[in-house]
């Protein structure tokens, strides 16, 4: 019979730091599991006033409202998978966080909608460089029927060498021209003629910031 | 069409040689396209095709059936546009433009593009931009403008911030309509997309989606004239499909709209300027003859023949606020010369001139009979304040606005394209129930006691109102009759003419004015085997019946 003998080196106070850590350790990761869940979810993104302007626009697009009954989070779209890449999208999320605190006032529906193309730029190169990965939690390419007649042919022989977000940008949130034909002044005119503004005020707003 | 030969172009008429060489067209065929071929062939087109063969299969099957698809030309050859665009998307990793121009179109069809740009087509919506708030916003909605007006006259197209066209003024193919690249008009206003067929475009439907209904119902006219019957009926003869399409050479089964206003005919060459050939200006209160005014800038513009015609090298306003150079002036006479060339192709030129006498003897009877007149005493009304400047608040303006936009038009194009229903009976038939039953019954309530100063001097000057003056004159043509009251001359010299036969007409005249028409029909009727002598009414009601009995 063999007898397992512990090796010198472990002191009881090894033996504890061992066992805190690893009790502390799987804490830690049941609370960033738990953290990016709820760091994931509407409730928590809406938390900020600013967000509730994407959150109508969400809130009116067929994620959220599916006929199947199967609804999109933000997170679902906009934080990866994995613990890993989770907490690293919310770290790097973090910069909203010090934008919305220091930053401009996001929380006013003007200065929002000013800086909706950045976000929208941004958003879609974050899905780019990840190859649509998020879209591809629900939707697999080669099971895509579509409601009309060649919906399925276009997924299966029009799509290669192109990511979900090539196509389908402007689906969920309000629409943001492309980056390459954004043209500010346009984008400027049309938030002064919807909230009433003078001509040329978006642009002292912008500058003043 | 790049690929067609051009058919030598002959001797030129004198004429035709001063109106072409201004305006610069020059072949009696659609112009050649004179861009390397190397220019179009877009290769990423094909990837376009490839999706859009699912995604929009009918739009990429009239592609595929179009002359565009045989002679290379893609999608991307005609949407593909530059990110500074203001219209320019990003779709499918392509910077596209939904919207093809003429301007874009003109890229290829060069002479196309700059007589459309010139002509009144272009000028569409900027000729009525100040008008339409009074029927358009006013008396129903803005809603109607862009389902309405400017489906016709095309509309001010709005790029939204966010790249999307403004639903307010897009889907729109008006002629007239207002591009985001700044060019005027829409091609597939009459070429329909994705096909761009010549034999569509040849055809009078190519027109009909504004040229009908009550104001500008050249449908119906050319329907019922004597073209639109051999058109109707030797349609398969027209040979719409060919290449070159030169009237009396080409077809001759009938002429179609295309073929007066646009197209080829003996030595005439084709146009895009669609009003070049118009003397007239048919839809005004007023009819005016019309200069045509070649500018400067390329761009052409229609004055009044009223007035003295702009001297070459002066400045003048156009339809769009913009100022221009005077290059030369065509002649209203000159517009009709060419015009009646066309005609000359069929008619002899006794027959050209005569009809062109017919027309511009309805348009004139029009004007100086109605239309000046009519002006005339709204003016009048105005000026005294007793209609407000508001137009369509007072029931007086809508029946003068139908006078001449409406009846008034139809009975000028009617005569103008020979259908007599439309002339008469749908047009100056209209014109005259309308200004003596209801504008000048309005118009005198409206004035008041200040009607002798405002409306009798006008209708007297006119001279033409003075059969009003004698209401005793009858005539058999509402059925019933009460005739001309003999007077005591014929009587005596009609054969047995004596005091009782007066007696006996006074009383069947009684008789009639006091009675419904029937009873007195039924009356007259009833004498028949006693016809008392000298009595008309009995004569004419007899042989009516017998007329009749005979059918």
């Amino acid at each position: 019979m063999i007898k397992l003998e512990a090796p010198q080196f472990i002191t009881r106070h090894v033996l504890f730091a061992l066992v805190a850590g690893g009790v502390g350790g799987v804490i830690f990761m049941f609370f960033l599991l738990e953290f990016d869940h709820y760091s994931s979810s509407n409730a928590f993104c809406t938390t900020c006033h600013s967000m509730t302007y994407a959150d109508d626009s969400y809130q009116a697009s067929p994620h959220y409202n599916s006929p199947s009954g199967v609804r999109a989070s933000c997170g679902d779209c906009h934080v990866s998978e994995g613990i890993i890449m989770a907490t690293y999208d919310h770290a790097i999320g973090t910069k909203d966080l010090i934008k919305q605190m220091f930053g401009p006032d996001y929380d006013d529906p003007v200065v929002n909608l000013l800086h909706l193309p950045e976000a929208a730029f941004a958003a879609r190169d974050w899905f780019r460089k990840r190859d649509s990965a998020t879209c591809k939690r629900c939707h697999a390419l080669d099971a895509i029927q579509g409601t009309r007649a060649n919906t399925a042919a276009i997924h299966q022989e029009e799509t290669a060498g192109k990511s979900c977000i090539d196509c389908h940008y402007n689906l969920v949130h309000r629409q943001v021209p492309s980056e390459q034909t954004f043209k500010r002044e346009a984008w400027n005119a049309m938030i002064e003629e919807e909230f009433g503004l003078e001509p040329g005020t978006a642009a002292e707003l912008l500058a003043t910031e | 069409m790049m690929c067609f030969p051009l058919r030598p172009i002959c001797r030129w008429t004198e004429v035709l040689l001063l109106v072409c060489c201004a305006i610069g067209s020059s072949a009696a065929l659609a112009a050649k396209v004179a861009l390397d071929p190397s220019n179009w062939g877009h290769p990423e087109g094909e990837n376009c095709v490839s999706c859009h063969e699912k995604s929009s299969p009918g739009l990429t099957q009239q592609w595929h059936d179009s002359a565009h698809k045989v002679a290379g030309v893609n999608c991307l050859d005609c949407h593909q546009a530059e990110p500074a665009e203001p219209d320019a998307i990003e779709h499918e990793g392509q910077i596209i433009a939904t919207i093809v121009s003429p301007k874009d179109c003109g890229r290829c069809h060069e002479q196309e593009y700059e007589e459309q740009e010139g002509s009144v087509h272009a000028e569409a919506y900027a000729i009525i931009k100040d008008r339409i708030p009074a029927l358009a916003h006013n008396v129903t909605g803005s809603a109607m403008q862009a389902a309405g007006c400017d489906q016709c006259h095309g509309s001010v197209v709005k790029v939204r911030g966010d790249g999307t066209l403004d639903p307010a003024t897009w889907p729109n193919s008006g002629i007239g309509r207002i591009n985001p690249d700044g060019s005027k008009g829409s091609c597939s206003s009459c070429h329909g997309r994705h096909a761009f067929s010549k034999a569509q475009a040849r055809e009078p439907s190519a027109c009909v989606r504004c040229h009908s209904g009550p104001d500008s119902p050249d449908k119906e006219v050319f329907e019922a004239s004597k073209h639109g019957m051999l058109f109707a009926a030797q349609r398969d003869q027209m040979n719409l499909h060919s290449d070159a399409w030169v009237a009396g050479k080409d077809y001759t089964a009938a002429p179609t709209c295309t073929t007066c206003h646009m197209g080829a005919a003996g030595k005439i060459p084709t146009t895009h300027d669609v009003g070049l050939r118009n003397a007239w200006n048919l839809n005004q209160p007023v009819s005016y003859q019309q200069y045509l005014v070649l500018l400067e800038d390329g761009s052409k513009l229609e004055l009044p023949a009223t007035e003295k015609p702009p001297k070459r090298g002066s400045e003048v306003e156009k339809a769009d606020g913009s100022v221009a150079k005077v290059k030369a002036v065509i002649s209203p006479d000159r517009r009709r010369s060419v015009m009646s060339l066309v005609c000359l192709e069929c008619h002899a030129k006794g027959f050209t001139e005569g009809f062109m006498t017919q027309f511009d003897n309805v348009v004139e009877l029009y004007n100086t009979k109605f239309g000046e007149p009519a002006e005339a005493i709204m003016a009048g009304l105005y000026e005294r304040e007793l209609l407000t400047p508001l137009p369509f608040d007072e029931p007086l303006e809508f029946i003068y606005w139908e006078l001449w936009h409406d009846e008034g038009a139809r009975a000028r194009h009617g005569a103008s394209m020979a259908s007599p229903n439309h002339a008469w009976w749908e047009g100056m038939y209209l014109v005259g129930r309308n200004f003596y039953s209801r504008f000048l019954p309005e118009a005198r309530a409206v004035a008041g006691d200040q009607a002798e100063a405002i409306i009798d001097p006008v209708l007297s000057s006119s001279g033409q109102h003075d059969w009003t003056d004698d209401p005793t004159q009858a005539n058999p043509i509402l059925g019933w009759m009460p005739t001309p009251s003999p007077r005591a001359g014929d009587l005596t010299t009609q054969s047995d003419a004596s005091t009782e036969t007066g007696a006996a007409v006074a009383s069947a005249q009684e008789g009639v004015t006091d009675r419904d028409p029937e009873a007195a029909a039924a009356e007259t009727s009833s004498e028949q085997g006693e016809p008392v002598s000298g009595v008309v009414p009995n004569d004419t009601e007899t042989s009516r019946t017998s007329e009749e009995a005979t059918q």
